[in-house]
C-alpha cells in the first residue's frame, strides 16, 4: 500500500518587496520559502492512515522544483514520510499548474500508488488545479476540497466529505485509486521539530530528471503551458474611508467628499 | 581522689552476657537493613543516565561541608526554621561523633590493643558536650513540632495544585504522617536518652565516681534530682533501667534501620545533592548528546543519576513553591510537587529488582507520579525554585528536559508552535523580515557601524524585543545615542543577527536553539570586536553561559555594567539629578541567573533617585511571567498574571514615581500590567536607559521621558 502526496514549496512575501526587472515575478530576494500550508494537512492525512493501519503503508512525497525545495521535503521526512522525490530541470521554469500536473503524473505512473493526495491549492499561486490536472492526466476519479476522509488501506472505495460554499458539506463515495485535494482543517498537522528535520537530513531525497520519467525539455516550461504570466504588478491603492456618525452627519460628509472631488 | 579511670560509664553494666549478645544481634540486623536500603537506593540511581558531575570532587566536597556547616541555605528566608534545623543537625552530628567515639574504644581499640581513653576529664567533657547536644536536638525538634502544628504555614500544606480533590495523590497525607512519625521517634530517642542517663545516676547514687561528677551531665543530673525528689530510690531506678534501656536502644536501632527507607535519608541525599550541584544550573542547560535519538525526558530512566539523587534530597520544605511565580498566581505548578511526583514514580518503578517494561516508565501524564503537560508549560524557568532550594535540587533542568520531549511530540499550545515555526523561518519571534532588524536605527542622526564590515570595540547584540517591539525601539534608540555620545566605537550585526535562542531553549526546542546559536556564533566569530553588550538579559545569559558549549566564547556585558563604567569614568556626564522615588525590578536573567544585582542599583543611585526596594528583590525577585517562552503563550484568563501580582507589590510603596526595569520583555510585560491592574496614573514603568537618557544632554534636546508623564499623571 502506497500513498503519494504531492507537495509544493511556496513563497511568502516580505512586507516590502520589489518586482523582478522582467516584471513577471517578485524578486526572489524578498521571498521566504516554506512548505505550502495545505500540504501540511495532506501529508498529515496520509500519516494518519499510515499510523492507524495494520498493514505496511508507504508515504511518498513528491515535489517539482529546484534545490531549495529539498528543505521542505526534509520537513516532510521529519514528519514521518518514508521517501521524498524531487523532479527538476531548469527547462521547467515557468511551467503552469497543468504542466506541473503532467510532470507529477509521470512520477505517479512510475510509483503506482494506491492514493494520491494534494493540497486544495498553493498559498502563493492559488490556481487550485495541480491536483485536478493530475487526476485528469491519470484518468482517475478525483474529489476536491476534501474536509473529511474515511479510508483504510486496501479499501476499493473511500467516503469523503467535500466542503461546498455556504458551510455545506457533500458526502461522496469515490472509487479508489483516486486523487484527493485536501482542505485545511481536516486534521491537526504535527510539529516537525528542528532536531527531527536535522535527523531527516540523513534520509535521501531522490532526484529525478525529466528523462527518468520519459519527458524532455520540450514537454515543460512556459512554452508548453496553457497559461503564461504577462506581467506582475502592484495595483494602485484604492481610497476607502469609513464614514461614521449620524445619518445626517454621514450625508454631510459625503457631500463634502463629492465637492472635494469636483474641485470645489 | 578517685582514680580517673574509674570516672567513666561502664557499658552494659550488670547485663547478662546473653542480653548483650541479643543487643548486638539487633544492632547487626539494623545495620544489615540499613545497608540493604542503601544498596536499593544506589541501584536506583545507577539506573539513571550518566552525568559528569564527578569532576573536582574535593572542591565539591569542601563546598558541601561549608554549606552544611554554615547552614547558609537553610536560614535563608526562614531564619527560625533554619536555626532550629541547625540545633538538630549539630546536636545530631555531636551525638553521632560521641557514639562513634565509644564504639572506637569499646569495640575496636580496647579489645584489639587494650587502649582506653574514655575516662577522667575527657569523659566528663564528653558528657557535658553530649548533654548539650542532646538538649539542642530536643529544643530544635520541639520548635519544628510547634511549627508544623500551630504555625499553619501554607508551604507545609502538601495539597496539590495540579490534582483534583479525590485524586489518589491529591492531599499527600502520607507525607504528613511520615513527618510526625519522624519528629516523634526522634524526640523520643532524645528524651528517653536523658531519662536513661538520669535513671543511671539515681541507680548509682552511692557510687562516688559517678554521683560526684553528675553535673558534668547537667540535664541528666537535674532530671535525677527531680526523680529522687519524687521518691525514686536507687533500687527502683535499677529495676526500671533495663526496660528503658531496651526501649531507647531498640528505638535508636530502628531509627538507623529506617534511614534509607524514609525521609531520614535526606541526611545523606541532601548532602550528596549539595555536593553534586551544577555551578551553572539552569543558566546552562544540558546539551543533547549527538548519539541520542530522542530529545528530552520521556521515561524515568531518561533522568540522570544526579537527577534521581536530587529527587531524593527534597525535604518538602516548600520554599520553592513559595518562590514560584506560577504557583503564586494559581497555575497548576508547584516545583516541589514535580520533584515529589517524579520521586514517587522512581521509587515505584526503579526500586524493584527488575526494571518494568518501557511503557510503564513514561513520566508524562495524569496518573500518580506522572507530571501533566499543563504543569510543565506553566513554568517560566525563572530559577526562583532552584535559587532557594536549601539542598540544591535542580527543578528547572528537569522541567525543560521534559518539555523537550513534549516539543518533539508536538504537545504544545498551537500558538507556541506557530511562533517556533516563525522563528525558524525568519530568525525572530516577530515574524519580521531579517532586513528590518535594524529599522529602529533609521531616524538616528548618526550612522551605526556594520560590525560585519569593519572592526569595532563593542558589538551590540540587540535581541528581538529591543529590535522589533515599537515601545522598546524607543529605548534602543536612546541606548544608541548614549553609546554614540560616550564616543564608543560600536556596531551591529544588522540582518545577520538572529534570536539569541535563550527562550527557545527554555521552551524545549533544542534543535531550533542549536540552529540559532550556531548561526549567531558563526556570525560573531567572523566579526572583529573586543566585547559584546546587550540590553537584553535573555540574550546576555545564553551568549554568556550557553554559547561556550557550542564553541562560542565571547566576553559579554549587560548594558548596566557598561553604563556604570561609562558614568564612573566620566565618559558620560550626567547633567542633572533625578529626584524620583523609584523601585527596581531585577530581571531573572540578569539577577538570579547572572548575579547582576548591583550594577543597575549603582546606576540608579548615580542618577540621584531614591531607591526603595520591594519585598521580593535581588535573588527573590518575582518573575514578570514572560520567561521560558511564556511570553509567546497567553496566560489563562480569570487568574492573576505574575506581572499584575508584581504591580500590586510595587503599588504598596508610598509615593512611588517609577518602577524601573532593565529588560525589554519586562518593559512590555509591566507596562501592560500597569494598565490592567489599575495603577496607571500612580506610577510609571520605565527602562533604566530612559532615566539615564533624561540626565544626558544631547545636542538635539529630546523631550520624552518620565518628567512629562509624571507631571501629567499627578
Amino acid at each position: 500500500m502506497k500513498i503519494l502526496v504531492a507537495v509544493k514549496q511556496t513563497a511568502a512575501l516580505e512586507e516590502d518587496f520589489e518586482i523582478r526587472d522582467d516584471g513577471l515575478d517578485v524578486d526572489e530576494d524578498f521571498m521566504m520559502y516554506d512548505l505550502n500550508e495545505w500540504d501540511d494537512f495532506s501529508l498529515e492525512e496520509a500519516m494518519k492512515i499510515k499510523e492507524s493501519s495494520d498493514t505496511e503503508v508507504e508515504v511518498v512525497v513528491v515535489s517539482v522544483g529546484p534545490d531549495r525545495v529539498d528543505e521542505s521535503l526534509r520537513k516532510c521526512l521529519a514528519k514521518g514520510a518514508d521517501r521524498a522525490v524531487r523532479v527538476w530541470d531548469d527547462a521547467a521554469e515557468g511551467s503552469d499548474a497543468i504542466v506541473v500536473g503532467r510532470i507529477l503524473t509521470e512520477v505517479i505512473k512510475k510509483e503506482a500508488p494506491d492514493m494520491v493526495f494534494a493540497g486544495v491549492q498553493s498559498s502563493d499561486q492559488a490556481y487550485a488545479s495541480t491536483g485536478i490536472s493530475v487526476a485528469s492526466y491519470l484518468n482517475w476519479p478525483h474529489a476536491a476540497v476534501v474536509a473529511d476522509l474515511q479510508y483504510k488501506p486496501g479499501d476499493n472505495k473511500a467516503v469523503i466529505r467535500r466542503e461546498l460554499e455556504g458551510g455545506m458539506l457533500q458526502e461522496v463515495e469515490i472509487n479508489c485509486p483516486a486523487v484527493l485535494t485536501i482542505q485545511l482543517g481536516i486534521n491537526k498537522p504535527r510539529y516537525a521539530s528542528l532536531r527531527g528535520i536535522k535527523q531527516a537530513a540523513t534520509k535521501p531525497i531522490e532526484e529525478v530528471s525529466l528523462a527518468d520519467i520519459g519527458l524532455s525539455a520540450n514537454d515543460v516550461g512556459a512554452a508548453q503551458s496553457m497559461s503564461r504570466v504577462r506581467r506582475m504588478y502592484i495595483p494602485e491603492k484604492g481610497r476607502a474611508t469609513m464614514i461614521e456618525g449620524t445619518i445626517s452627519e454621514q450625508a454631510a460628509k459625503i457631500i463634502q467628499i463629492i465637492n472635494e472631488f469636483k474641485g470645489a | 581522689m578517685t582514680d580517673p579511670t574509674q570516672i567513666t560509664r561502664i557499658l552494659f553494666q550488670d547485663f547478662d552476657p546473653k542480653a548483650i549478645y541479643l543487643f548486638y544481634a539487633f544492632g547487626y540486623l539494623a545495620i544489615a537493613i540499613f545497608i540493604h536500603g542503601c544498596y536499593v537506593q544506589v541501584r536506583k540511581y545507577r539506573r539513571g543516565k550518566p552525568d559528569e558531575s564527578w569532576n573536582q570532587i574535593f572542591k565539591r566536597f569542601w563546598d558541601m561541608v561549608k554549606t552544611m556547616a554554615s547552614h547558609r541555605t537553610l536560614v535563608r528566608r526562614d531564619k527560625k526554621a533554619g536555626r532550629a534545623h541547625g540545633l538538630i543537625f549539630f546536636g545530631f552530628v555531636l551525638l553521632f561523633i560521641g557514639t562513634a567515639t565509644i564504639t572506637l574504644e569499646y569495640d575496636i581499640l580496647e579489645p584489639l590493643f587494650g587502649v582506653r581513653f574514655w575516662y577522667g576529664n575527657f569523659y566528663l567533657l564528653f558528657s557535658l558536650v553530649l548533654d548539650v547536644a542532646g538538649f539542642a536536638v530536643i529544643a530544635g525538634l520541639l520548635y519544628m513540632m510547634y511549627r508544623r502544628k500551630w504555625m499553619h504555614l501554607p508551604k507545609l500544606d502538601y495539597k496539590r495544585v495540579d490534582r483534583q480533590i479525590g485524586d489518589p495523590d491529591y492531599d499527600r497525607s502520607g507525607y504528613r504522617r511520615e513527618d510526625w512519625a519522624f519528629l516523634w521517634s526522634f524526640i523520643l530517642i532524645g528524651v528517653t536518652g536523658f531519662i536513661l542517663e538520669a535513671t543511671r545516676l539515681v541507680w548509682l547514687s552511692e557510687t562516688p565516681s559517678v554521683w560526684d561528677h553528675r553535673f558534668w551531665s547537667p540535664v541528666g543530673a537535674i532530671l535525677a534530682h527531680m526523680m529522687t525528689g519524687l521518691g525514686m530510690t536507687a533500687e527502683g531506678a535499677g529495676a526500671f533501667r533495663p526496660y528503658l534501656w531496651w526501649f531507647h536502644g531498640l528505638l535508636s536501632l530502628t531509627f538507623i534501620a529506617c534511614i534509607p527507607y524514609t525521609k531520614i535519608k535526606h541526611i545523606f541525599t541532601a548532602a550528596a545533592s549539595l555536593m553534586f550541584k551544577s555551578p551553572l544550573v539552569g543558566r546552562r542547560l544540558p546539551i543533547i548528546p549527538v548519539e541520542q535519538a530522542n530529545a528530552g525526558y520521556k521515561t524515568i530512566t531518561d533522568l540522570t543519576w544526579k537527577n534521581l539523587l536530587h529527587l531524593d534530597a527534597c525535604t518538602k520544605c516548600g520554599r520553592c513553591q513559595e518562590a514560584c511565580p506560577a504557583n503564586a498566581v494559581g497555575a497548576p505548578l508547584s516545583p516541589r510537587d514535580v520533584i515529589l511526583s517524579l520521586r514517587e514514580f522512581a521509587n515505584k518503578t526503579l526500586n524493584a529488582k527488575d526494571l518494568p517494561a518501557e511503557a510503564e516508565l513514561d513520566i508524562h501524564g495524569k496518573s500518580p507520579g506522572q507530571v501533566m503537560q499543563e504543569t510543565l508549560w506553566s513554568c517560566r524557568t525563572c530559577l526562583a525554585c532552584v535559587e532557594i532550594c536549601p539542598v540544591a535540587v535542580e527543578h528547572v533542568p528537569i522541567i525543560v528536559q521534559m518539555r523537550r520531549n513534549l516539543v518533539e511530540a508536538g504537545e504544545m499550545e498551537p500558538i507556541l508552535e506557530k511562533t517556533l515555526q516563525t522563528i525558524h523561518k525568519t530568525g525572530n519571534s516577530f515574524g519580521e523580515s531579517k532586513r528590518k532588524r535594524a529599522a529602529w536605527a533609521k531616524d538616528l542622526p548618526f550612522e551605526i557601524k556594520d560590525a560585519r564590515a569593519e572592526p569595532v570595540d563593542i558589538l551590540w547584540f540587540v535581541g528581538d524585543y529591543a529590535s522589533f517591539d515599537p515601545r522598546n525601539q524607543k529605548v534602543t534608540r536612546s541606548f544608541a545615542k548614549l553609546l554614540n555620545k560616550a564616543g564608543i566605537n560600536f556596531g551591529l550585526l544588522f540582518e545577520a543577527e538572529m534570536n539569541a535562542g535563550n527562550d527557545i531553549r527554555r521552551v524545549g526546542e533544542e534543535g531550533l536553539y542549536e540552529h540559532l546559536a550556531t548561526s549567531n556564533i558563526g556570525t560573531l566569530q567572523s566579526c572583529d570586536f573586543k566585547s559584546i553588550v546587550t540590553t537584553d538579559p535573555h540574550s546576555f545569559n545564553t551568549i554568556r553561559n550557553e554559547y561556550p558549549d557550542f564553541g562560542g566564547e565571547f566576553e559579554i556585558n549587560h548594558y548596566t555594567t557598561l553604563v556604570k563604567q561609562l558614568i564612573e569614568s566620566g565618559q558620560i556626564t550626567l547633567k542633572k539629578k533625578l529626584d524620583y522615588r523609584v523601585t527596581f525590578h531585577d530581571p531573572c536573567h540578569l539577577g538570579r541567573y547572572n548575579k547582576g544585582y548591583d550594577a543597575p542599583r549603582d546606576v540608579i543611585k548615580l542618577l540621584g533617585c531614591e531607591l526603595v526596594e520591594m519585598g521580593r528583590n535581588r535573588d527573590n525577585s518575582f518573575c514578570c511571567g514572560a520567561g521560558g517562552g511564556r511570553i509567546w503563550i497567553p496566560d489563562p484568563v480569570g487568574i492573576e498574571k505574575p506581572s499584575a501580582n508584581r504591580m500590586r507589590e510595587a503599588g504598596q510603596i508610598e509615593g512611588l514615581d517609577v518602577f524601573i526595569v532593565s529588560c525589554p520583555k519586562d518593559l512590555t510585560m509591566f507596562e501592560d500590567a500597569l494598565k490592567t491592574s489599575g495603577f496607571e496614573g500612580q506610577f510609571v514603568v520605565r527602562e533604566l536607559i530612559e532615566l539615564i537618557d533624561e540626565c544626558i544632554e544631547y545636542d538635539v534636546v529630546d523631550i520624552t521621558g518620565v518628567a512629562e508623564v509624571i507631571s501629567t499623571s499627578e
